[in-house]
């Protein structure tokens, strides 16, 4: 049985660990997640699986995650921020289809982040987690069908 | 700052490169975030966009010189991702020009260079660290 939801936290907890040094990192419920000003990516997935992993990142925490990577202080979310807050997505996603293929032997491949959310429509697999940290929370959710 | 000692994969040959590489990257940043207008500092956006770039593809080919001298295994599959990002670099390189020097195209290049190139030394780059340590690699420099 693939676990796709511990997947998920599992790839945000080493990204936390290895790009921010945030090592405290708990998953809760999406009812935690305050819904505000956010950055939205999804990140487009083919292959055995065929749908899109979406990340909600609120303003503040995107701003706290842009201040820890560049050393600099940035004091609002321009093209600059949205982009690393892509890459950022880009990496997770890179890192849920790894261990997936590790221990579900998933093959798939992502696609290039976009900054929106895709219209919701029916899905086999519907998973999603708030991951809290030091900095705030983000949302994590993947939506898939399998691939005919 | 943008390099942190935790970056430190713990080869000095590849530690002393990759902090030439962050400092450029931020002078880059640093550079293209100042407070003045773009009209006043295109011109040295452009100087150390350039200045970075040819250190990119330098350190990119030291660094695949080295793992093939200490014949890492992962060799292949670390020179496809600098292939790429190399790629990725030359793509926006030209658009830039091609667009007359646009300074969102710039932003958003650094922002995912920044988060591209932490991750890339965090995780990608330790690897080797870890197969010079397991295999008792000597290293000569």
């Amino acid at each position: 049985m693939i676990d796709f939801h511990a997947s998920l936290f599992e790839a945000a907890q080493n990204v936390m660990s290895l790009m921010f040094g945030i090592d405290h990192v708990s998953k809760s419920s999406t009812e935690n997640f305050m819904a505000g000003t956010e950055i939205d990516i999804s990140v487009g997935v083919v292959g055995d699986y065929e749908g899109e992993l979406i990340y909600r990142f609120p303003e503040e925490v995107s701003l706290k995650m842009v201040n820890t990577m560049s050393g600099m202080e940035v004091e609002s979310v321009d093209d600059f921020v949205t982009s690393a807050i892509s890459e950022t997505a880009n990496i997770i996603s890179g890192n849920v289809l790894t261990i997936l293929a590790d221990n579900g032997n998933v093959k798939c491949d992502i696609l290039p982040p976009v900054l929106q959310l895709p219209a919701d429509k029916p899905y086999s697999i519907h998973e999603s987690c708030s991951v809290t940290s030091e900095i705030g929370n983000i949302y994590l959710g993947i939506r898939l069908n399998t691939a005919i | 700052m943008l390099w942190r000692e935790a970056y430190a994969v713990g080869v000095p040959l590849i530690d002393s490169q990759h902090k030439e590489l962050f400092n450029r990257v931020e002078v880059f940043m640093q550079t293209l975030r100042s407070s003045v207008s773009w009209e006043e500092k295109v011109y040295r956006v452009n100087e150390t966009l350039d200045f970075m770039k040819g250190y990119v593809v330098e350190h990119f080919q030291d660094e695949e010189t080295f793992q093939k001298r200490i014949e890492y295994p992962g060799y292949q599959r670390h020179k496809a991702i600098h292939d790429s990002m190399v790629s990725y670099v030359l793509e926006v390189s030209e658009q830039y020009e091609k667009s007359g020097y646009n300074e969102q195209l710039m932003q958003q290049f650094a922002g995912k260079l920044m988060a591209w190139l932490i991750n890339h030394v965090a995780v990608e780059d330790k690897r080797i660290a870890a197969y010079v340590t397991e295999k008792g690699v000597t290293l000569d420099d």
